[in-house]
């Protein structure tokens, strides 16, 4: 029922697996990201994929998974910490059904399936995010912090407002799945 | 404003007709069909007000270590490991080591390293509290609950505590005994001769129900005669008995020489606050009221809290008792062994206004390149989504399937609100002034196609090829097959998989004000064969009763909420109710 998102096909680059990349968002390290396919990557997106662990051998450092969504504007940056007197960058694996809203910033260690992430939202370095959890809008995370699977965090700092419904899974799912279907070229 | 459209619960009251949608009581009749179930045993819709819930398993939010149900008592409902919440911003708390001896004040910089120097303390990363302004340090960077285990139990109002509960042992004993062995639901009104007040509405019976309800583990609150007087009638003769037993019982420190022993309270706190520099010094509510009942009124002399641990639920029927939800016992999973959920039983309606979309779906393409971080939702919907007072709009209805039968679907508008669906007045009765619209619903029933797996795949690749000229192609079915004469709105639109589309008209009064909000009778049959597989996909198959088929029929009712109307004079103003 609900209308399409329209893009300029001049600006999005489809891969054969389905992902769309726009061609002004700010890709750093391409070799060091995965994507899972059918996922979105919005205008003005950075994602740093070249803030690797260092060492040799290739690394991954940010992964998503399938019918994701990095909103326009948002800054993706692995986690780094010093650990035994050595700074390092550490991995970013994101599941599938991920949505990420506009401007946001995301450092988290790892973010579950099924997940939504708010606009204007900062999630904080190392930050673990599990199965169908919900980050409200405007929501400050800090780092380090765990957000448990069906629940809501709001506010500054983010912070347990409410389960969420047992259809969870099923409500995102369906959203992301469609919202990828809406997602249409338009014109040249 | 996008139209919305909720589903009754009539748990609320005894009546199966939802009240009146324009009063603003109703809103807690109706909810999302995501957050509600489906009893197969009672065949009814069941909402979250009235399931009764039970816990299956305790967590920490922080560490997720499922706590075994017998320490959660034991360790205060509270995690017992490493997990401490900032009392200043409610934010996880990070142990941090103390820095190397050689530098002493650059311990902010430090972030998490469970390795390094002693003394440790517990650090927030969000306001920069530490433990340390408190005094409390550490040894070692693990079993920071037990280390502070000392201090919380020589802590007067712990002590209290304690000792309240030595105090009430005998007597929840006895009570848990003789609820259980009264537990029958006595429908003999005994109780109501005690009764302080009698209920003279079905929603207050329903509340106090519900607080009376039984709450695993918590004997249930009755310790005077006077009872609610609804279902839960409870023998209460044992209960006043006991009650007659009850030693009174004394506070181990008299409150009126407490503020003395520094538990604050009277001239000290006058004091204190007279010398106030700034508001920050003084513990917020929010900061003090999740604290035991001593609480300190300094913002220095916040304590850091063990996080309270969170709970997996399981559901049940209130009226049979069967089970609707029971989550896997693993914390952190998402699945479910049982979760009957209503979305897998109803149709799933969602509403729109086609000339609303076609605005936005322009504006879409004519803000196409720019950044939608400026365009706000709202304004978008403002502008596209109002109605003018004295109009006729169209609005479609989208009914998808769930079942794996197909089904026949009959809707209608609720009478009380609208006398007959073709008159053009008939609104809410006391309020005679403003007939305010009236809705056109195809009359007719409709078939909706039974829900195949395939349709899932099929839409992941084609969905959108429909979805591209849905707007414009959908209008333009419709119109093409009466001719260019009248337009045809009101009827099925479109049949795709297993989602039917039918369109409605809404037609708005001259003085109209307010939203356009109805309830809607949704009916459909459906055929039983073999109820369990054919009814849900996630069904239990405890119902495998062979039955002939069947055909049943089953209804319910929504509130359709198509948005604002937009009054005639002043364009744009806000809806008042």
């Amino acid at each position: 029922m609900d209308p399409p998102i329209y893009y300029s096909k001049a600006e999005f680059i489809e891969t054969d697996t389905g992902n769309k990349v726009s061609r002004r968002a700010t890709i750093a390290g391409p070799q060091n990201i995965i994507l899972g396919g059918k996922t979105i990557i919005s205008s003005g997106a950075i994602i740093r994929g070249d803030l690797r662990r260092t060492g040799p051998g290739h690394a991954v450092v940010i992964s998503l998974g399938r019918y994701c969504l990095v909103g326009e504007g948002c800054v993706m940056r692995p986690p780094y910490k010093t650990y035994r007197g050595n700074f390092n960058y550490y991995p970013m694996k994101i599941g599938d059904h991920v949505h990420i809203g506009a401007s946001s910033v995301v450092e988290a260690a790892t973010i579950g399936n099924h997940v939504e992430i708010g606009k204007n939202c900062v999630i904080g370095k190392f930050t673990i995010i599990k199965d169908c959890a919900k980050i409200a809008d405007n929501t400050i995370i800090p780092p380090n912090t765990v957000v448990p699977a069906l629940s809501l965090f709001a506010g500054s700092p983010g912070r347990f407002i409410e389960d969420l419904p047992e259809s969870t899974q099923e409500i995102v799912e369906a959203h992301t799945k469609q919202y990828y279907t809406r997602f249409q070229p338009l014109g040249r | 404003m996008t139209p919305t459209l909720l589903y009754h619960c009539p748990c609320l009251s005894n009546s199966p007709v939802p009240p009146p949608p324009h009063l603003a009581s109703s809103s807690y009749s109706f909810h999302p069909l995501h957050t509600l179930f489906f009893c197969e045993e009672c065949d009814a819709v069941r909402c979250n007000r009235c399931v009764s819930v039970e816990v299956s398993t305790y967590y920490c939010p922080n560490c997720l270590f499922e706590v075994p149900s017998a320490s959660v008592r034991a360790e205060k409902n509270r995690c017992a490991r490493n997990c401490f919440m900032c009392p200043n911003c409610r934010n996880t708390l990070s142990v941090v080591p103390s820095d190397p001896p050689d530098s002493s004040d650059g311990r902010v910089a430090i972030p998490i390293s469970t390795v390094g120097e002693p003394p440790f303390f517990l650090y927030c990363n969000h306001c920069r509290w530490d433990s340390a302004e408190v005094g409390i340090t550490f040894e070692k960077p693990t079993g920071l609950a037990a280390q502070l285990q000392k201090f919380e139990d020589s802590a007067p109002e712990s002590l209290e505590f304690d000792r309240l509960k030595e105090h009430f042992e005998p007597f929840l004993r006895a009570s848990s005994l003789s609820s259980s062995t009264s537990n029958a639901p006595a429908a003999v009104p005994s109780s109501a001769a005690h009764s302080h007040h009698l209920h003279s509405n079905s929603i207050t019976a329903a509340a106090s129900a519900a607080l009376a309800r039984d709450i695993p583990g918590v004997s249930k609150y009755n310790p005077l005669s006077r009872s609610t007087s609804t279902r839960g009638g409870i023998g209460n003769k044992d209960r006043s008995t006991n009650k007659d037993e009850m030693s009174v019982y004394k506070s181990r420190v008299d409150i009126s020489t407490a503020s003395r022993l520094g538990s604050g309270g009277g001239d000290a706190d006058v004091e204190y606050m007279r010398h106030l520099e700034t508001i920050g010094e003084v513990a917020s509510l929010e900061q003090r009221w999740t604290n035991s009942w001593a609480t300190p009124l300094q913002t220095g002399d916040l304590k850091p809290l063990r996080i309270p641990l969170h709970s997996k639920r399981s559901k049940r029927c209130p009226a049979c008792t069967h089970i609707l939800i029971k989550p896997e016992q693993k914390a952190q999973s998402v699945r479910y062994k049982i979760k009957l959920v209503a979305a897998n039983y109803l149709p799933a309606i969602t509403v729109a206004l086609p000339h609303a979309q076609q605005i936005q779906s322009e504006a879409a393409k004519r803000t196409l390149g720019k950044s939608t971080i400026t365009v706000t939702d709202d304004d978008r919907g403002t502008a596209a989504g109002g109605m003018h007072a004295g109009k006729t709009y169209p609005f479609h209805l989208a009914l998808t399937n769930p079942l794996y039968d197909p089904i026949q679907v009959r809707l209608s508008v609720q009478r009380m609100h609208v006398a007959t669906t073709s008159s053009a007045e008939g609104g809410a009765p006391e309020k005679a002034r403003r007939p305010p619209f009236a809705v056109s619903l195809p009359t007719s029933s409709f078939p909706i196609a039974a829900f195949a797996e395939a349709w899932e795949y099929e839409d992941d690749e084609d969905m959108f090829g429909v979805d591209d000229d849905d707007e414009l192609g959908l209008g333009r079915a419709g119109r093409e097959k009466d001719g260019r004469g009248r337009v045809k709105t009101v009827g099925v639109l479109e049949k795709r998989a297993n989602v039917t589309v039918v369109g409605g008209e809404v037609v708005i009064g001259k003085e109209a004000r307010g939203g356009v909000k109805f309830n809607m009778l949704v009916s459909y049959t459906y055929r039983s064969d073999d109820p369990a597989p054919s009814e849900g996909n996630e069904g239990s198959p405890s119902k495998a009763a062979a039955k002939p088929p069947e055909i049943k029929t089953f209804a319910f009712y929504t509130v359709v909420d198509l948005g604002a109307i937009i009054p005639k004079e002043e364009p744009r103003s806000d809806m008042d109710f």
